[in-house]
């Protein structure tokens, strides 16, 4: 299938929309879609997400020996790549070391700064904090992933020196 | 009590409206993708219950997607409340919204809850308030599913973190005439926002309406996304008002500019295209100074009214095509000459 807006190249993304009173679906080249303001990965990443996936983990074939399944809601890592969604909160926990790469590509960061539930109840010191990074850290190093080693170091060279300063 | 679009807000000559939405999902359930019929109404009714606790605040009506027919549910879309996602499928989902339709919550959807807020004009600050405010006073019966490392937990792991999308509704004709928009739109995906056509096929925005939004939810906080959103849409507004002091002093577009608002007075038949055409250039005349008597608020309130399904969904009828352009044009009629009148 072919760009419905150059008509050359083909179609990755798909954007649903309302035109004249009708809820319609469009198909775009990657091109167009960036045009478009519809280009990045952080939109409508649906099925783009598996040959994202694809692009990390090499272009092999899924590893059928791969059953790990998620007790939550029994998705397996296979289930999430190609749907583009994830199962439940149990699954972010259990898949956390192959997602979190995704992750760091589509938010260029992997830590949450904003708000927190319960703000008006007492928030986990900054020492706590720490022993839960640096045991992350150690995680990090042993799967060898060491992008995500090396900004959790940062941050944790970041949070001492806010203690230091105390 | 009158909508956020009867109404116009700060630098209304550009910003047309600002929303808020929040993306939450309950810890207990799993994610839409995996929830089953019982999964989704113990959500909507767990919703309902935490709701009672802000009776007070929000005079919420719940809305059941799968007692809505087709027009009303394209009409949400049309009013901004929906996303055209939400109503593709209507399965157990539904929505919680006030009568002057300034916030809103999507069930069932992408995410279990999105909470949604709009405000007119530029109001980032006020529309986050909103949001916030009821986001807390939610979590005090809803335990939403939530990690220290990665934020709010979402079905889309682009939602994560805050779960925040802030968005302006921006009129850009100039931009648009200049053909600045596409260079604009590349150069934003680099700096984690997005600017995209509202109306139409996208590949030819009707109206030279845009939404410009935040795509990076987890790393910064609401307010370093709210401000980094702000900072940008100033120096977009900033472009376009240069741009239109150019574009107006051109005969051929004064001309133009008088033009449509002569059709929008008197025309008797009038497609949702040419309005959107036309109303766009009166739009950008007021702007400009070029017309005096039309004010912000009436054509943000056009702009909604006049789309074919709200249109269809105020008479009250199911309407063919040709009826719609008759009445659209009898609208449109009214409303521009009471405006004229009250001016004099």
């Amino acid at each position: 299938m072919l760009c419905e807006s150059c008509g050359k190249n083909p179609v990755t993304t798909h954007v649903k929309t309302i035109i004249n009173g009708e809820l319609t679906e469009y198909s775009l080249c990657a091109e167009c879609a960036q045009k478009l303001g519809y280009g990045n990965l952080l939109t409508g990443l649906g099925r783009n997400f598996s040959s994202l996936l694809g692009g990390f983990f090499g272009e092999t074939e899924p590893d059928s020996t791969d059953t790990m399944r998620c007790k939550g809601c029994g998705s397996s890592f296979d289930d999430i790549a190609r749907s583009g969604k994830v199962g439940c909160a149990e699954c972010y926990h259990i898949f956390y070391h192959r997602l979190i790469p995704l992750i760091q590509r589509i938010h260029g960061n992997t830590k949450h700064r904003g708000k927190v539930p319960g703000g008006e109840l007492p928030q986990p010191r900054p020492q706590s904090q720490l022993s839960l990074m640096r045991r992350e850290l150690r995680d990090a190093i042993d799967s060898e992933n060491f992008e995500h080693a090396a900004a959790l170091r940062d941050r944790i060279r970041e949070l001492e020196g806010e203690k230091a300063n105390e | 009590m009158s909508k956020w679009y009867e109404k116009s807000g700060p630098e209304s000559d550009t910003v047309i409206s600002t929303r808020i939405r929040l993306a939450r999902n309950l810890h207990e359930l799993p994610f839409p993708v995996k929830m089953n019929k019982a999964d989704r109404k113990k959500l909507v009714q767990g919703v309902a219950e935490a709701t009672k606790n802000c009776t007070a605040e929000y005079d919420f009506q719940f809305v059941n997607m799968e007692d809505v027919s087709k027009v009303e549910a394209v009409s949400l879309v049309e009013r901004h409340l929906a996303s055209p996602e939400f109503i593709s499928e209507c399965d157990g989902r539904g929505m919680l919204v006030t009568e002057d339709e300034t916030v809103s919550v999507m069930l069932n959807g992408e995410n279990h809850l999105s909470l949604q807020t709009i405000l007119e004009g530029l109001n980032l600050q006020r529309a986050y308030q909103t949001a916030d405010q009821l986001d807390t006073m939610l979590e005090k019966s809803l335990h939403f599913a939530f990690d220290e490392t990665l934020g709010y937990l979402t079905q889309n792991p682009v939602d994560l973190g805050t779960g925040m999308r802030a968005s302006l509704m921006l009129h850009l004709p100039a931009l648009k005439d200049g053909g600045e928009i596409s260079r604009i739109s590349t150069s934003l995906s680099k700096l984690g926002l997005a600017l995209r056509g509202i109306y139409g096929s996208g590949t030819e925005p009707k109206g030279a309406i845009y939404q410009l939004s935040n795509q990076v939810t987890l790393g910064l906080s609401e307010q370093e996304a709210i401000t980094n959103l702000e900072s940008i849409a100033m120096q977009i507004i900033t472009q376009e008002r240069t741009a239109r002091q150019t574009l107006a002093q051109s005969l051929d577009i004064q001309d133009t500019v008088s033009r449509s608002l002569a059709i929008l007075q008197s025309a008797r038949i009038m497609t949702n295209d040419e309005f959107m055409r036309l109303i766009s250039n009166v739009r950008f005349g007021v702007a400009a100074g070029l017309i005096e008597n039309v004010n912000y608020d009436v054509i943000n309130r056009l702009i909604i009214e006049a789309q074919p399904a709200t249109l269809m969904l105020s008479s009250g009828k199911k309407l063919t095509p040709n009826e719609r352009h008759v009445l659209r044009a009898q609208m449109v009629h009214n409303i521009v000459k009471n405006e004229n009148k009250a001016d004099d």
